[in-house]
């Protein structure tokens, strides 16, 4: 049984979060320790492990990035490695030119300003990749699989430069 | 996590740290990430016309080893050609740094921005020759 199917949704990109969330918070009652404290060693042992499936499969399916990589995996793509590196020069470039725009917010006369231009910028750039990774999802043939798989290396990037904005934006804002 | 002493003497004074003109013929740049967590890599070297690296800037955005990795390597090809820089592996670095198993991935990212540069050098080498 996979994810979807534990949740009995459709496997899709587009899922709705509520329904995802009340069955999710069904499930974990129905396998509740409370539930099973009287049942024998095994059932009470099942009864963990199958709560342990259904947190696994809540968290991947919740968040975008491991929802796509999951429904991606499923459908038999070669994810690389995530040690891999990744060469796509332009994209790099940019990358780096998105880091050092953060580096800059420090210095900035109005840096909250700086801060919220960032975000903006990041956040548009995140929403078309994301866009765009969806619609190759939904078209799902082999070529369009492997340029989501692409895409989704790269929304990691992304994602990894949204905690170091957090992560500023707490410092900025702190004191 | 600890960091072995010389990781902590690359990351708080990174050798060579800076950039060169891309466009310069004799430049050569090589761009690597790391999906996993998210380092972007930035490795240029000044190449002469008898293929000897005269001088080597990066710029690394990422953890420690990520760093100490990248200046490490700016160091080690200096003076080198760049057959012999190409021979660099990752073990080497990962060795000299004391990497734990966990940070390993640094320095293949290392190894990978020498060959992405020996790379760009080439293919602008061949560019020219035509």
């Amino acid at each position: 049984m996979n994810y979807f199917q534990l949740f009995g949704i459709e496997a899709s990109f587009d899922l709705d979060l509520q329904n995802l969330s009340s069955s999710y918070q069904a499930l974990q009652k129905a396998v509740h320790p409370d539930k099973f404290a009287h049942a024998s060693d095994q059932d009470q042992r099942i009864a963990v492990q199958k709560s342990a499936q259904i947190n696994d499969a809540y968290q991947t399916l919740k968040q975008p990035l491991p929802r796509a990589e999951y429904i991606l995996v499923q459908r038999g793509v070669d994810m690389p490695n995530e040690q891999h590196s990744f060469s796509d020069t332009g994209f790099l470039l940019h990358q780096m030119e998105l880091r050092e725009m953060l580096e800059d917010v420090k210095q900035a006369s109005d840096a909250d300003a700086a801060l919220l231009e960032v975000q903006r910028v990041l956040s548009s750039e995140y929403l078309q990749l994301t866009q765009l990774m969806r619609a190759q999802i939904s078209e799902n043939n082999s070529a369009s699989n492997n340029a989501a798989c692409d895409n989704l290396r790269k929304l990691k990037f992304y994602q990894k430069l949204n905690i170091e904005v957090d992560r500023l934006e707490d410092a900025l804002f702190d004191d | 996590m600890a960091y072995s002493e010389k990781v902590i003497d690359h990351y708080e004074n990174p050798r060579n740290v800076g950039s060169m003109d891309k466009n310069d013929p004799t430049v050569a740049t090589g761009m690597v990430g790391a999906p996993a967590c998210g380092d972007v890599m930035r490795l240029q070297l000044k190449i002469s016309a008898d293929g000897i690296i005269e001088d080597a800037k990066f710029k690394t955005y990422g953890c420690g080893s990520a760093i100490a990795s990248s200046s490490l390597v700016t160091e080690w090809v200096k003076g080198k050609s760049i057959e012999e820089a190409g021979k660099i592996k990752n073990t080497d670095i990962a060795e000299e740094l004391a990497l734990p198993p966990v940070k390993i991935h640094c320095s293949i990212l290392a190894e990978d921005a020498i060959k992405a540069a020996i790379e760009d050098y080439k293919s602008k080498q061949s560019k020219q020759g035509k």
